[in-house]
């Protein structure tokens, strides 16, 4: 997608913002080796460490990676759309209304609009139903017969899609109205005409419908180009407009709004990271709903494998048409394309594919039983955790609010200092209510991790004794970073005058918040390679023995003179080591 | 209402002048209600019709039978479709074997204003003659023509047709 390049520098931009919070894999490896290595120095010397290490602008460049995509608001989501559409009116020498029904058709694709249209501009016509001329002339006739009404009328009382097909201005209006107040399928409007496929676009709706309606219609448009384009996706917060717009295929799921919401654009849950998008689904529905529901919806409704809608199914036969504008064709049972299914398949009611796993499943289902017994407990221990971090997010994200709006002016007063100087304050707030949602989502990870299995019980013994030490770490610098953002800074706040160690303080700060993000960054990453990281015998050697039992044992040994030594001599061996290789 | 009104008196006229012209459908409004409708399919063979083609292969397995169909009208008429099932049981891929309830498309997503009651009824008709094993209501009927077992089809739906849909005899 080199050709998004430019637009994303031109558009509205978050970097700024939220540059360290992105995930990308750079090339700084090495950046983290420190912190890997030594578990135990968790004394208070962050300070000095961390001017070395992270305050180098140097350094802040080379990791800060570029961000894969763009917040679009209501405007700039207009704007692009009109953009597209004079675009494509221009190149193909066409009405801005053909332009639109066109691009609607190709779900606001313009290379496929033009790739298209110039290989066989006659079957796009046809297929959209755009036609040169009418297929029926009325116009010399005083009158005519409206084909909904049946009305004998006089001519100035008539209306006709490009085809010319006419009927009388009333049933038009009753026609679109019925289309629009359907949903948004009603932009795939066709001429009343059984046979007709001439399309019903825009200039036909400005022209005959009423004001409500019509406003519908252009909120149906704007949507539209969101939702159809395979690049873009709403921001899921509630009460937020925005949309963001990215290249598919390109690097990061996780965005961030300009509202401040983080989110993975592939699945539209808030950010999961390291979890995976197919587990927060499982997570969420096991979460949202008590069992009856989760029985309920698993035996009455299904996803349209293409959109994702919920389907509910009750009546008819297998072969389901999710709603328009999705209009997907589907097998019931397998899920698959209705178009896969055939006598050379095995058939359209008795579908083979769904027979095929119901022989598996059926083995599946007794185990299922069994395990269900003893998951109840495991999962009421994970669904506590997590939904104890969920708390602390967003009570870390109140008070990130309150000091922003109460604390933040009071603490510039007492001690005579710039706003700009305190916004190490909000980025820690920022960086503790991020390690929550981390932390938050290992839970997640750890109650689909998979079940020990005879042979594979020292692989995961390993595993999690890994992560378990990521894991402490993270938590550890979690746990430091709220007590200094939360206990140390009301010192400051209720203070009488300027105090002397203030700046002390905002370096302690930084440096925790900077290291703490490092922490999580890594466990993160421990989290998503997993499976490749234990290739190493080396990597297993160094690291079993301490990780699990005692991540603080090997005290502060490398402490002092860490921030020095930091990447000339990063330390050889080490899970740190190991982790950074497999992140390339 | 009104405008629902007005189009199904134009529909009844319409058919009380054209009484003829398809001589196999007779659509007769219910006395006090304007909303409901039945409907008589007759389907001859081709020899009684003269010869014409109408009505598909000369082998459909309902040929003889007299099947009543039962329109429901929505007040949103003609912008919604009416509800239409078969009163006269018959075994078909795309009816539902007790409700009688119809798979078709120009009922259902594919409904357009310019369509009529009359044409509604040509379009079951014609759906008769061309069954869509491929969205199937009545399971059974829909696998046997899948299979490809065209004589146990025809001899179901012969039967039914036999049973429910022609004058008892003696």
């Amino acid at each position: 997608m080199v050709s998004e390049d430019n637009v994303i520098e031109d558009s509205v931009s978050v970097e700024d913002d939220f540059d360290g919070d992105d995930y990308e894999y750079d090339d700084g490896g090495d950046d983290y080796d420190d912190d890997y290595g030594d578990a135990g120095d968790d004394d208070d010397d962050y300070g000095l460490v961390e001017d070395d290490d992270v305050d180098d602008p140097g350094a802040m460049v080379s990791r800060r990676p570029k961000l894969g995509y763009t917040v679009l608001q209501e405007a700039d989501i207009k704007q692009r759309q009109e953009d597209d559409i004079s675009k494509v009116s221009t190149v193909l020498s066409l009405s801005q209304v053909e332009a639109t029904i066109l691009l609607r058709h190709y779900n606001w694709n313009v290379n496929e609009v033009h790739d298209e249209w110039f290989s066989d501009e006659e079957r796009v016509r046809k297929s959209v139903g755009l036609f040169e001329r009418q297929v029926v002339d009325v116009s010399d006739a005083s009158e005519f017969t409206c084909g909904i009404c049946f009305d004998l009328l006089p001519c100035d009382n008539f209306a006709s899609a490009s085809c010319g097909h006419p009927f009388c201005q009333e049933c038009w209006q009753g026609y679109i109205c019925t289309s629009i107040n359907d949903g948004p399928g009603c932009l795939l409007l066709r001429c009343p005409e059984p046979s007709c496929k001439a399309a019903v676009g825009p200039d036909m709706i400005d022209k005959l419908a009423p004001c409500e309606e019509k406003e519908k219609y252009s909120q149906f448009l704007l949507r539209s180009y969101i939702e159809d384009n395979r690049e873009a996706k709403w921001c899921p917060a509630p009460g937020c407009e925005n949309a963001v717009n990215f290249a598919v295929g390109g690097g990061d799921f996780d965005v961030t709004c300009l509202c401040s919401y983080r989110f993975c654009r592939n699945c539209t849950v808030e950010a999961h990271r390291p979890v995976d998008c197919e587990t927060v689904t499982k997570w969420m529905l096991k979460n949202s709903v008590d069992g009856e529901n989760v029985n309920w919806i698993l035996h009455h409704s299904k996803t349209c494998p293409k959109c994702k809608r919920p389907i509910e199914k009750n009546q008819g036969c297998m072969h389901m048409t999710c709603t328009p504008p999705c209009s997907y064709e589907f097998c019931w049972l397998c899920l698959r394309a209705w178009s896969s299914h055939g006598l050379a398949t095995g058939g359209f009611y008795s579908c083979n594919v769904y027979e095929a796993e119901m022989q598996k499943g059926n083995v599946d289902a007794a185990m299922r039983r069994e395990m269900a017994k003893n998951s109840f407990e495991k999962y009421t221990h994970y669904y506590e955790r997590w939904a104890s971090n969920q708390s602390s997010r967003e009570k870390a994200l109140e008070d990130l609010n309150r000091m922003e709006s109460e604390n933040m002016e009071k603490l510039c007063n007492v001690q005579c200092t710039t706003m700009s100087q305190l916004k190490c304050i909000t980025e820690a707030w920022l960086q503790i209510v991020e390690c929550r949602r981390v932390l938050k989502w290992t839970y997640a990870y750890g109650y689909y991790l998979p079940e020990h299995e005879k042979t594979k019980t020292q692989f995961f013994e390993y595993l999690q004794g890994i992560h378990f030490f990521f894991f402490l770490k993270a938590e550890a610098g979690l746990e430091r970073l709220h007590r200094c953002a939360e206990k140390e800074l009301d010192k400051y706040v209720t203070a009488d005058g300027p105090s002397s160690d203030f700046d002390d303080f905002r370096t302690k700060l930084t440096g925790l918040t900077s290291v703490t993000k490092t922490y999580f960054e890594n466990l993160v990453r421990a989290l998503e390679n997993g499976l490749e990281d234990v290739n190493s015998t080396a990597c297993n050697k160094t690291v079993s023995p301490r990780s699990p039992a005692s991540p603080r044992s090997p005290t502060g040994r490398n402490g002092k003179g860490r921030g020095s030594r930091g990447k000339e001599s990063p330390r050889a061996g080490g899970a740190s080591k190991n982790v950074d290789d497999t992140s390339k | 209402m009104k405008a629902s009104r007005a189009r199904l008196f134009k529909e009844y006229k319409e058919v009380q002048r054209e009484k003829t012209a398809d001589p196999d459908i007779q659509l007769v409004c219910d006395d006090s209600n304007i909303f409901k409708w039945t409907a008589l399919i007759k389907v001859v063979s081709k020899q009684k019709n003269g010869g014409k083609k109408k009505i598909g292969p000369s082998e459909t397995p309902y040929e003889g039978g007299v099947f009543q169909l039962a329109f429901a009208v929505p007040e949103q008429y003609p912008l919604q479709p009416p509800q239409v099932r078969f009163l006269t049981k018959i075994f078909h891929p795309n009816v539902h074997f007790k409700t009688g309830e119809i798979c078709l498309d120009i009922l259902k997503n594919a409904w357009s204003p310019a369509w009529t009651l009359q044409s509604v009824c040509r379009a079951i008709i014609a759906l008769m003659a061309h069954p869509e094993p491929d969205s199937p209501l009545n399971c059974d009927s829909g696998n046997l023509l899948r299979s490809g077992d065209m004589r146990g089809f025809q001899s179901m739906a012969r039967m039914y047709t036999r049973l429910a849909a022609m004058p008892k005899k003696g």
